[in-house]
């Protein structure tokens, strides 16, 4: 365990997980119209404080909780059945489309056909225009064997609460991996963080 | 136990419409439940007792068993116990999940699920809590206007089918993501 992860595990034992700022995570929340319908898809595990964010807004939130179908997505299938999985890990096709995904670290627990496959069918599920913010673990060649649980903090900073300290090898994902695996999205903005993640807010 | 002191309706037979069996069973296993776990005017369903049917009524229910069907308690509240199973759509004023629901609850008033419950199905209430931990997968409907609009149609005419999370029509505003009726995991199966 090196550099930027170990500091943070550190803190972590020291004094509980420490926020780090995403400028990116804030500016989509910033961009939510207060007046007008928003659906949220979240990818990750349901967060009171998420729920609370847009509590204030004319919301729905579709929590996927993807980390279940983690192994699943991963398995090396082929093509129709990947995407019944992937489409099974998903809420069901709505009429009413999603204007935002938070993937948070998700996409750093796929491999590129299980990626390719989730993204694709989160896109089905979105208009054009929407918006997706994403955590790549970039930095640094490890991560957590499990995906994190993100919080929002009031100030717009991110706190990773998930208790895991136990390390894998981080794929690693280049903008140019990304853009391979995401051809329905364009990287809007990336932003490589204080802790060694690159933020991404991808455009459908 | 379940219905304690409830009134019985005019052709003598109970309000709630339950599986016969179920009652039969409920009279026979009185303590299922703790006493210390029914305050009074608070109905209970017993962990050892699974009901099949559609449940209604006019007082607070407390569920540590197992009910599939669904639950129109629309003026009270409904608590879903640690032990209790339920996959069935839950129509009430307030509705506390501690347990296992496979279903869609709407809240006239607060749904709140707690860190022990595991929900698959969507949440339909102007108020909604929930606690670091708990097990969430659907949807929740926090717009005021489709909450309301969603609400009003529900506590309309009873279904006469009930509707579960597994993908059958909403009465709602805006469709209302369906839970997977299977896990991922059949879908892989089928395909491979």
């Amino acid at each position: 365990m090196i550099g930027s992860l170990a500091r943070s595990a550190a803190r972590t034992e020291l004094a509980g997980p420490a926020p780090f700022n995403a400028p990116l995570f804030r500016t989509l929340i910033e961009g939510v119209p207060e007046d007008e319908r928003c659906v949220v898809l979240d990818l990750g595990k349901v967060c009171p404080q998420v729920i609370t964010l847009f509590g204030g807004h004319r919301c729905r939130v579709e929590i996927a909780e993807v980390a279940q179908e983690l192994e699943l997505l991963n398995r090396d299938l082929d093509r129709e059945a990947l995407q019944h999985v992937a489409e099974g890990a998903l809420p069901a096709l709505l009429s009413e489309p999603v204007d935002l995904v938070l993937c948070w670290d998700t996409p750093n627990y796929l491999n590129r056909e299980a990626l390719r496959m989730l993204m694709a069918q989160v896109a089905e599920r979105a208009r054009p225009g929407t918006l997706a913010h994403a955590l790549i673990y970039y930095a640094e060649p490890q991560m957590p064997v499990e995906p994190g649980h993100y919080v929002p903090d009031a100030d717009g900073s991110l706190v990773n609460v998930a208790a895991c300290t136990e390390l894998r090898p981080a794929p690693r994902y280049t903008p140019e991996d990304l853009r391979l695996c995401l051809p329905a999205y364009t990287i809007e903005r990336a932003m490589l963080l204080g802790n060694g993640m690159q933020e991404f807010l991808f455009r459908l | 136990m379940f219905e304690r002191g409830k009134k019985e309706s005019p052709d003598g037979g109970r309000e709630e419409q339950v599986h016969q069996e179920s009652w039969a069973n409920t009279d026979r296993k009185e303590p299922a439940m703790s006493s210390s776990n029914v305050s009074q005017g608070v109905a209970a369903i017993g962990r050892s007792i699974r009901i099949n049917g559609d449940l209604q009524g006019e007082e607070d229910l407390r569920i540590e068993g197992e009910v599939n069907g669904t639950i129109r308690l629309n003026n009270n509240t409904v608590t879903i116990g640690q032990e209790g199973k339920i996959k069935a759509d839950v129509y009430a004023k307030s509705v506390s999940v501690e347990g296992t629901v496979e279903g869609d609850l709407y809240g006239a008033e607060h749904i709140s699920v707690r860190k022990s419950a595991k929900v698959q199905g969507n949440i339909i209430s102007p108020r909604v809590s929930l606690e670091d931990g708990a097990r969430f997968k659907g949807s929740i409907e926090m717009d005021p206007e489709a909450v309301k609009s969603a609400l009003g149609e529900a506590t309309q005419a009873p279904r006469t089918t009930p509707k579960s999370a597994n993908g059958k029509g909403a009465a709602q505003a805006a469709p209302i993501a369906s839970a997977k009726p299977a896990s991922a995991e059949a879908a892989a199966a089928a395909k491979t």
